[in-house]
């Protein structure tokens, strides 16, 4: 009986539950319409699956990083970028990770820079995302002298 | 008949297609048509052919053989010209000329084995430097036909180039004029050729 | 053995040979072939039966053969020297193997290029070439076109026994144009003999013998003559390389262009070398009625002129009176507004010295349609008598090679060397092999020869016109006589005058040459008009007024100006409202005070037509594309006259060609002199119109080097060609 109890919480009880901690975890917290729904929305739109987890840290760019093992590995840890990029809907992008947090996420440690901050380096310069795409990405451009000199008046 | 056999032949081996099947020619018969191997056939962009048709007007020239499949066609009399057959864009058979020439010695070298035959070349056409490597490019695909070719003789070029349908000139070679030379000519007491010193 | 070397060499003959190769019984259908065997000597190489000229060396007989004996030292148009000794071929009957460059052809001689004496001779000899040069092929700018190269590769052994130390011998500084490696040097003095025969300086000479000989100037100076590019050329090694083109380019990577240079109006025949768009070099290429196998300096290095000062955007002045860059959909309807509003009779236009015959007619018929006859060459020419209504008042009649026949030059009012080099190289020609005799009535010049200078005043003219000069007695008795007029002299205000006088002396000399010869009216023509630009021919060909007279009196407010830097029309010279449009390739003189700019192609860029002062139609190629915006001049001309409403009837090359010959049917029929021949009727006419000279001196204004190099607006851009002015003026410096 216990057990066919525990079935029926597991069946109907529990994924209410995912989804109201789920909505409760993605609510967005800068007012606005639909506060609440507006980042369940975002992420479920991202991710195809709005999860939700423990805060393990943020790194200087505001992105947010989430475990929860209740999912299974490789869906356990995820970010959540930073608040900038709902502003360009579509405009987020695997390069806004920083190093230290990319090898925790993609694990290579187990250990997050919170828990073990990496060394610092006086050469270290401020991570930035890929430009491809954007106005600011680089353009090759010719380096040698033009063969053809013109004439200027 | 068999004149006018030799010029389709001709003509055809000009582009490089053995003609298969000539055996209604050599009996006589007026309508004869030359098969041309599949792999050709692929080559031949159908509609050039159409386009060729509807440009010379001859309603005659068959070009699918319902039944084998086999392209056919009739060449027309005036059959030394296979720039239906050779693929090659209208614009570059209309609008170019080809210098007929033979290249003249490098005035660096005393060889003259290179000034031997003759060559063929077209207009320039735009040439541009390339933005990535800086190297030249154009978009000509006939440019460097000067390197791929070479003929005996400037008829042998000339010959060929009419069967392409480009219209051609001919830059003469110019010949080196031999004259008498003698040693002797240094030492001579009474010219100016005398040299008094080396 | 004999049906062997027979069937050999039908590979190497030309076809003419063939129908009596084919035969056995050689010797007899040989004296049938040959008709004129009579003045010819036979010898034979590989048992081949040639017939040769009596005099000609064993090395000439391989080469009618089919077999090119290789050489280092000997060159087609210097004199022999024999010192390389690669030519060495067993000859019959002789005990050593023979220097054929410098061994005469003797009646059945039997010549054995193939033999085994001569290939181990040839080896010899290669191997000891090269135990004195160096092994720096990969950094040699030879590499590639080096007759050692080729010439070890072919007939060189295949491998060393050179065990001990090579020479070395110090580079020379010889001016800014010739790089000078001279340990690669082999001692064959085809540059020494260049310099003192062809060029005529003798600037260059050797020093010491044996393993110290050394090629040099002995101090330290500049080798001095305008035709000095030509020792790179004939240099058979990497001795004597090209400094401007100093490890820019290998030979196989270039893409050549036979076409026509025309920094002067002798149209010298040469090859542009280029890589992705870029000029790398000019050489020359062989003409026998041109320029032979030399090109002048200026031809050879004025290239770097091509990629400076260009005009390649089209420009508009804008109300601050600056020039600006603009499109050519801005410019073109501007000038063509212009164009259909002014009044024909204030249209006008002016030619330069660089412009084709393609854009000369687009421009003529432009503007004729809009009824201006405004249309006017920068160069000078006569107006008065027949002036430029018969041809042969304005062509180097007796053409080019034509000098070689001459025993008698008069040299009027020019000096040839700087204003036309090649014809000066000519003269010299004949002065060394054919005695011939030059006078000068101008300024006091070095020509490279020795001349008998008649002053330079108007009067000695006039005398000999007259027949009181001592000197006409030697043009009396002439039978080739040549009478050259330089162009200079059309800039004096009684330019009529000298025309005229000249024309008498031709005359005279016509009628009194034809009686020497003795052979009635036979084509020789005696007076020779000597041209300082490209495209002055053609101009007047086309029916252009020479001179801008015309403008200067009939003041226009829209002004087209086709390549004229010559400052013959300046800002003050016409009125304030006066629109300007420049069409051409360089910022020089004119484009500045401009007020519409539209980029042209230079003549590296188009197909063009020139036509030499001999009135030989040559054709330039496209050897890159114009730069930028810049567009070929005629086209320009044809977008502006369909934007004005006044479509030319012709849209490509072809149409513009047949336009050509419609006007003036010579100019297509390239390389070809249509000769000219209304001499009599000239000085009829000249005589008519009351010649007057005045007593100004006869001058000409290059003098010396310096003056030759920077000439034009290409030449003026020219970086190498400032070097040279530097050079000739101030001595070497290690800079340059």
């Amino acid at each position: 009986m216990g057990s066919f109890l525990k079935l029926l919480h597991r069946q109907f009880v529990v994924p209410w539950q995912e989804v109201v901690k789920t909505i409760r975890h993605n609510g967005a917290s800068d007012g606005g319409y639909f506060p609440v729904l507006r980042g369940f929305f975002v992420q479920w739109a991202r991710f195809n699956e709005p999860k939700h987890g423990k805060l393990v840290g943020t790194d200087e760019l505001g992105n947010k990083y989430y475990e929860n093992n209740r999912y299974f590995v490789a869906r356990n840890r995820w970010v959540d970028y930073n608040k900038e990029t709902w502003n360009q809907m579509w405009d987020y992008n695997a390069s806004q990770v920083t190093p230290e947090w990319h090898r925790w996420l993609h694990y290579m440690t187990d250990d997050p820079p919170t828990k073990v901050p990496p060394t610092s380096r006086p050469f270290l310069i401020k991570h930035k995302r890929n430009l491809t795409g954007t106005k600011d990405c680089y353009v090759p451009y010719s380096t040698t002298r033009p063969k053809i000199e013109s004439w200027k008046p | 008949m068999s004149h006018q056999l030799t010029r389709i032949v001709r003509g055809l081996s000009a582009t490089g297609i053995r003609c298969l099947s000539t055996t209604a020619a050599q009996s006589g018969h007026a309508n004869f048509k030359i098969h041309i191997p599949t792999f050709v056939k692929a080559t031949i962009s159908k509609h050039k052919i159409d386009y060729d048709l509807e440009a010379r007007k001859d309603p005659d020239m068959e070009t699918i053989d319902s039944e084998t499949q086999a392209v056919q066609l009739q060449i027309p009399t005036t059959g030394t010209d296979a720039s239906c057959l050779t693929g090659v864009p209208e614009e570059h058979i209309v609008s170019r000329k080809v210098r007929i020439f033979r290249p003249a010695k490098n005035a660096m070298q005393s060889g003259n084995q290179n000034t031997k035959l003759w060559k063929i070349e077209f207009d320039t056409m735009e040439r541009w430097e390339n933005p990535t490597m800086g190297w030249g490019s154009n978009a000509d695909p006939l440019s460097n036909i000067s390197m791929a070719m070479s003929f005996k003789t400037k008829e042998d070029a000339m010959a060929f180039v009419e069967r392409q349908g480009w219209s051609c000139y001919v830059d003469e070679a110019k010949e080196k004029q031999m004259q008498p030379k003698s040693y002797g000519a240094n030492f001579s007491w009474n010219k100016r050729t005398r040299r008094a010193m080396k | 053995m004999l049906r062997i070397a027979t069937q050999k060499c039908c590979d190497q003959l030309p076809s003419r040979f063939l129908p009596f190769l084919s035969t056995k019984s050689g010797a007899a259908v040989a004296t049938r072939r040959h008709q004129s065997t009579d003045d010819k000597v036979e010898v034979f190489v590989n048992d081949k039966p040639v017939y040769v000229k009596p005099g000609s060396t064993v090395l000439q007989a391989c080469e009618i053969a089919g077999i090119q004996i290789p050489r280092f030292c000997y060159h087609d148009r210097l004199s022999v020297a024999g010192n390389c000794r690669m030519c060495l071929v067993e000859i019959e009957k002789s005990p050593k193997p023979q220097a054929s460059c410098a061994m005469p052809v003797m009646k059945g001689m039997r010549i054995k290029p193939d033999s085994d004496v001569s290939k181990k001779a040839r080896e010899g000899v290669m191997e000891f070439l090269l135990a004195n040069h160096p092994l720096d092929c990969p950094i040699c700018d030879q590499g590639g076109e080096c007759d050692l190269q080729d010439q070890s590769m072919m007939f060189g052994s295949d491998r060393s026994r050179f065990l001990e130390h090579k020479r070395a011998v110090e580079d020379k500084n010889i001016g800014p144009l010739i790089k000078t490696i001279m340990t690669r040097c082999i001692q064959c003095t085809r540059c020494v003999r260049f310099a003192d025969e062809v060029a005529g300086v003798s600037d260059l000479g050797t020093t010491g013998r044996g393993n110290d000989m050394q090629i040099g100037t002995y101090v330290e100076k500049m080798f001095k003559s305008e035709m000095s590019g030509n020792v790179i050329d004939i240099c058979p090694v990497g001795a004597l390389t090209s400094k401007p083109y100093a490890f820019t380019a290998r030979p196989w990577e270039t893409r050549k262009t036979e076409t026509v240079d025309v920094m002067d109006a002798v149209g010298s025949n040469i090859v542009v070398s280029t890589r992705a768009g870029d000029v790398l070099r000019i050489i020359p290429r062989l003409h026998e009625d041109i320029n032979e196998e030399w090109i002048s300096d200026k031809t050879r290095f004025a290239y770097d002129g091509l990629k400076r000062q260009r005009l390649t955007q089209p420009m508009l002045r804008n109300k601050q009176g600056q020039l600006v860059t603009c499109l050519w959909e801005d410019a073109l309807p501007f000038v063509a507004e212009k164009l259909s509003t002014t009044e024909g009779s204030k249209v006008a236009g002016i030619v330069g010295g660089f412009a084709d015959a393609e854009s000369l007619i687009c421009l003529k018929d432009l503007l004729n349609h809009v009824d201006s006859e405004g249309l006017c060459t920068e160069e000078l020419f006569i107006t008065d008598g027949a002036g430029t209504d018969l041809r042969s008042n304005y062509l180097l009649n007796t053409t080019i090679a034509g000098v070689e026949e001459a025993d008698l030059v008069l040299l009027i009012g020019t000096n040839p060397r700087f204003e036309a080099p090649l014809f000066n190289a000519r003269l010299r020609k004949s002065w060394i092999h054919n005695e011939l005799e030059v006078a000068l009535v101008g300024s006091k010049v070095d020509l490279t020869y020795s001349y008998e200078h008649l002053g330079d005043s108007t009067t000695t003219l006039k005398q000999i016109a007259d027949g009181t000069h001592p000197f006409s007695k030697r043009l009396k008795d002439a039978k080739n006589p040549m009478v050259v007029v330089g162009s200079e002299v059309f800039s004096r205000e009684d330019a009529f005058g000298v025309h005229a006088a000249v024309s008498a002396i031709a005359q005279n000399a016509t009628v009194t040459s034809q009686t020497n010869r003795g052979d009635g009216g036979a084509d020789w023509k005696v007076l020779n008009i000597l041209h300082k630009v490209a495209s002055q021919v053609a101009a007047l060909d086309l029916g252009y007024k020479p001179g801008v007279d015309h403008i200067r009196k009939n003041p226009p407010s829209l002004l087209f100006i086709l390549g004229a830097d010559g400052g013959a029309v300046t800002r003050e010279d016409l009125p304030k409202d006066c629109c300007v449009v420049y069409i051409g390739s360089h910022g020089d003189v004119s484009a500045p005070f401009a007020d519409v700019i539209l980029p042209g192609a230079a003549y590296t860029e188009k197909p063009g037509t020139y036509v030499n002062t001999e009135g030989r139609a040559q054709q330039t190629q496209a050897a890159v594309s114009p730069p930028g915006s810049a567009r070929e001049d005629w086209k320009i001309i044809r977008a502006l006259s369909e934007i004005s409403g006044m479509t030319l009837p012709y849209d490509d090359l072809e149409g513009v060609r047949s336009r050509m010959s419609e006007v003036s049917p010579n100019l297509t029929r390239y390389d070809a002199v249509e000769s000219a021949n209304y001499f009599k009727q000239a000085a009829e006419l000249a005589k008519l119109a009351k010649p007057q000279l005045v007593s100004k001196p006869l001058q000409s204004s290059q003098l010396s080097l310096a003056d030759f190099y920077m000439t034009d607006s290409i030449s003026r851009a020219s970086k190498t060609m400032a070097k040279c002015v530097k050079a000739a003026n101030e001595g070497l410096t290690p800079d340059l």
